[in-house]
């Protein structure tokens, strides 16, 4: 019976992903936004390719979130406001210091990891294991400060970062923005780096015990408090790093880290909770969707918060665990 | 009994969940380098007594001196820490975690990894599994599990090891097998066994001190075939003649 259930639930999102990624395409018809020729192919593949470089940026910060909840079970609502403080991190150092925003992320990871050592000691350690409500209450309160200690000292003027904006020609007519390939590559080598450190470290194995059973690995010799902050630490160094991405194409302000927050939840929704594969393929997957609606539906650009919000809400509507996460008990 | 021979002294230990009296004021001494049993009916407190053994609960009161250090109020990695290992009544492995990763999750932070990886491949030759090495946790059968649980309690060379029901869901061969690794590890390497157990035949034949509990109070102690015959013991576990 359960099996049933969980092969029905697998098609019915399916479905609802073909539906999802046709939809941009019906409206963009229905408005006469499609033109069958090869100068709207190749814009077309401009498109993709930007939203699988940009999903490669998602993918990472969401990872950092899927990364708390999976070894807590802490929903982190403050994980976009973290993105948020890296790319004015990246700014200032880029600004006042004239460090080059990659480079910075020498100096921004490591004070992004104390950080989140620091959250997690000072916030979160006395009510990991308690009931769900009060983490997020606490996150939700941390993310506030943040935003008002960031517009406090930086206003709500909206910041931006000059970095290799020019494009790369791929063919004569599909170009895309050195900015998004350097930040794709530079996530892409975090992810995977972060992702061999889980699956070969010392730490990395006692993250995913803990991740599996907390109480098992306690009686296994794993210190988990230490291992909630390492995994904290981690978390925001990923958020902080998404930011310092995400900051040398887009402009930003005190508020964007809402818009972060939402994308990395409908990410890790998709992708299965707690699972590091299924953030990766649900960043790339939202992205793309986010860089359809904006290219074939009328004023798309202002409609791409709805691919986040839907996918998230339909997604947990046909099939909670999504792409890859493990079945609920 | 001499306190050269005790590997674990259990001092008027308590755990009330609201009026249950799960422990209730439990006192005995675990001999040295041999294997003894922990029984008594459904409910008596065993499994609870394992988890204040192991810091899984915190006792409200009592005392458990190991080594001659009072180890209630640890968190079970420092107890794991200082020798004391366990494993599960219902098997409690990384069922997303292969079998050789599930052992290495059992090695302490401070054994050199090179170190781990051969304690672990001779654990996982010592039961049977090496072929498995590479199998996902969740694939294995419920007897490879148990036997996989058991040499990852293993990993750290403990002195004392906890065996909560290791009969239960096992097929004969398996836990003959499994006997026999217990018996080499108590005679060959003087460890210290105690086992939770319901299988009678197990207990019998294979503990040289049996401990009763019933209403998490300690109501005899001895010799398997003294604990047979006795009374208190019978009543436990039948009722009132």
């Amino acid at each position: 019976m359960q099996e049933k259930a969980e092969i029905r639930s697998k098609y019915w999102l399916a479905v609802f992903l073909v539906a999802a990624y046709t939809i941009p395409f019906a409206v963009g018809i229905y408005t006469e936004n499609v033109f069958f020729d090869l100068q709207w192919l190749a814009d077309l593949t401009t498109v993709i390719l930007n939203g699988i470089m940009q999903g490669g940026v998602y993918a990472m910060f969401a990872v950092g979130l899927t990364l708390i909840f999976g070894v807590m079970r802490i929903i982190n609502v403050a994980h976009g406001e973290l993105v948020m403080l890296g790319a004015y991190l990246t700014w200032m150092f880029f600004f006042y210091v004239g460090v080059d925003p990659l480079l910075a992320l020498f100096i921004t990871l490591p004070i992004a990891f104390i950080i989140g050592l620091l959250i997690q000691k000072l916030l979160l350690n006395a009510v990991v294991g308690g009931p769900e409500l009060t983490p997020l209450l606490i996150t939700f309160g941390m993310g506030l400060t943040i935003i008002h200690i960031v517009e406090a000292i930086f206003t709500t003027d909206y910041r931006t970062i000059p970095y290799a904006p020019d494009a790369f020609q791929l063919t004569e007519t599909i170009a895309v923005s050195r900015s998004k390939i350097i930040s794709f590559v530079m996530a892409a080598f975090i992810s995977i780096t972060v992702f061999i450190f889980l699956k070969i470290h010392r730490i990395g194995k006692a993250i995913r015990a803990t991740a599996q059973n907390a109480d098992v690995a306690m009686v296994c010799g794993i210190n988990i408090f230490h291992i909630y902050m390492i995994t904290s630490g981690l978390a925001a160094a990923l958020a902080v790093a998404g930011g310092a991405l995400v900051s040398i194409q887009f402009g930003f302000n005190p508020e964007t880290g809402v818009l972060y927050t939402l994308q990395a939840f409908a990410i890790i929704v998709l992708g299965g909770r707690g699972h590091y594969i299924g953030a990766l393929i649900g960043g790339v997957m939202l992205a793309v969707i986010e860089s359809l609606i904006s290219f074939m539906i009328p004023n798309g650009t202002a409609m791409v918060e709805i691919a986040s919000y839907g996918m998230m809400v339909f997604v947990l509507l046909i099939r909670p665990r999504g792409l890859m996460g493990p079945k609920e008990n | 009994m001499a306190d050269m021979e005790i590997a674990l002294d259990i001092q008027h230990l308590k755990k009330y969940f609201g009026g249950i009296k799960a422990v209730d004021g439990c006192t005995f001494q675990v001999p040295r380098g041999q294997i003894s049993g922990l029984i008594g009916p459904n409910g008596a407190g065993k499994t609870t007594t394992f988890n204040l053994l192991t810091g899984v609960l915190e006792a409200d009161s009592g005392e458990v001196i190991y080594n001659g250090e009072n180890i209630v109020g640890l968190k079970p990695y420092e107890i794991f820490n200082r020798g004391i290992s366990r494993t599960f009544q219902i098997t409690r492995i990384y069922r997303e975690m292969t079998v050789f990763e599930n052992m290495l999750s059992a090695s302490s932070m401070k054994m050199p990894v090179r170190e781990a990886r051969e304690r672990a491949e001779q654990l996982m030759e010592f039961v049977t599994l090496t072929k498995l090495r590479g199998e996902y946790g969740g694939n294995l059968s419920y007897g490879q599990q148990k036997l996989l649980e058991f040499a990852r309690a293993l990993m750290t060379d403990p002195d004392l090891i906890l065996l909560d029901e290791p009969a239960a869901g096992v097929n004969r061969t398996l836990l003959n097998n499994l006997l026999d690794h217990i018996h080499h590890l108590q005679e060959e390497q003087g460890k210290t066994i105690l086992i939770v157990e319901h299988d009678m035949n197990v207990i019998m034949n294979h503990c040289e001190k049996v401990f009763v509990l019933d209403y998490g109070v300690k109501i005899a102690e001895g010799l398997p075939e003294d604990i047979q015959t006795n009374e208190d013991v019978i009543e436990a576990y039948f009722g009132h003649r």
